[in-house]
């Protein structure tokens, strides 16, 4: 029974040192703020990303447009060639029957 | 008079209630009711005054983002010593830590000077060198004055359990203090 009592007496309840809830609050306080800044951090990267994406999709209509175009001059160059070679066809065929 | 002071009491929200309603101060309050109770569960675990200050912060900043889930102040209480045991014990596992550095144990507050200092001291020590949940429990039994039942639901053992650990450890105590008297 001695024993147990002089447990209880060893193992009595203390303060912490002065100021601990100060410590804590100032701690949630802590962890709070950076919370913030993840928050503005994360809206800050989807916006660079947004633009980022945004500029990548421009560029790629930008370059389907370009390629459209030169694809098109081709295809007039190959239609006017086309028909400057006919018309030759047709200049040698009207010569040879002339003759 | 007797029906009166319940529904007084009522009026008065506690500093639980207003510190989960938002209240900053309220909880500042509330730290300053359990403080005492947590420091010294991790104090008189590790043995070691900076460890228990750091597992006592943790704890209250663990109150702090589960004060929605309580639901009286009885269970905040109850949620703080459960917390503390266990955080405690884990510690301890996770690190193999066997904090038996009593170098600043005797820089007690002046207003609880012990009636015998170095029997204190030894008996802290040798509580210190207790196996983990024995360690637990009789901090629980002794610090706290916890029964049986009531420290099984906070370490999650059964009472028998609880009870065979605490009379193990009283057993190595006195065979410790007859051994070096």
């Amino acid at each position: 029974m001695s024993l147990e009592n002089d447990l209880r007496n060893a193992l009595r309840r203390e303060s912490p040192p002065a100021g601990f809830a100060s410590r804590v609050l100032q701690r949630i306080e802590h962890e709070r703020a950076p919370k913030r800044n993840r928050w503005w951090r994360a809206v800050a990267a989807s916006v660079t990303l947004t633009a980022i994406l945004g500029g990548w999709a421009a560029h790629t209509i930008h370059e389907r447009r370009e390629g459209e175009r030169a694809r098109e001059q081709v295809l007039l160059a190959l239609k006017i060639a086309g028909e400057k070679v006919r018309y030759a066809q047709q200049e040698v065929r009207t010569i040879g029957t002339n003759e | 008079m007797t029906a009166i002071v319940p529904e007084a009491l009522h009026q008065f929200p506690t500093a639980f209630t207003r510190a989960r309603e938002g209240d900053h101060d309220a909880f500042a309050e509330l730290i300053e009711q359990h403080e005492a109770m947590v420091y010294s569960l991790a104090w008189n675990f590790f043995g070691d005054r900076s460890r228990a200050e750091e597992v006592a912060q943790d704890v209250f900043l663990q109150l702090y983002r589960h004060l929605d889930n309580l639901e009286s102040d009885a269970h905040v209480l109850f949620w703080l010593r459960q917390v503390t045991t266990r955080r405690c014990i884990d510690l301890t596992r996770r690190s193999k830590l066997k904090a038996v550095s009593l170098d600043d144990a005797g820089d007690l507050p002046a207003a609880h000077k012990p009636a015998d200092p170095l029997l204190d001291r030894r008996l802290k020590r040798l509580v210190q060198e207790l196996p983990d949940a024995q360690r637990a429990i009789v901090t629980l039994r002794y610090q706290e004055d916890l029964d049986p039942s009531e420290i099984c639901r906070i370490v999650g053992m059964p009472v028998n359990t609880v009870k065979s650990h605490l009379h193990r450890a009283l057993q190595s105590l006195r065979r410790k203090l007859e051994k070096h008297p």
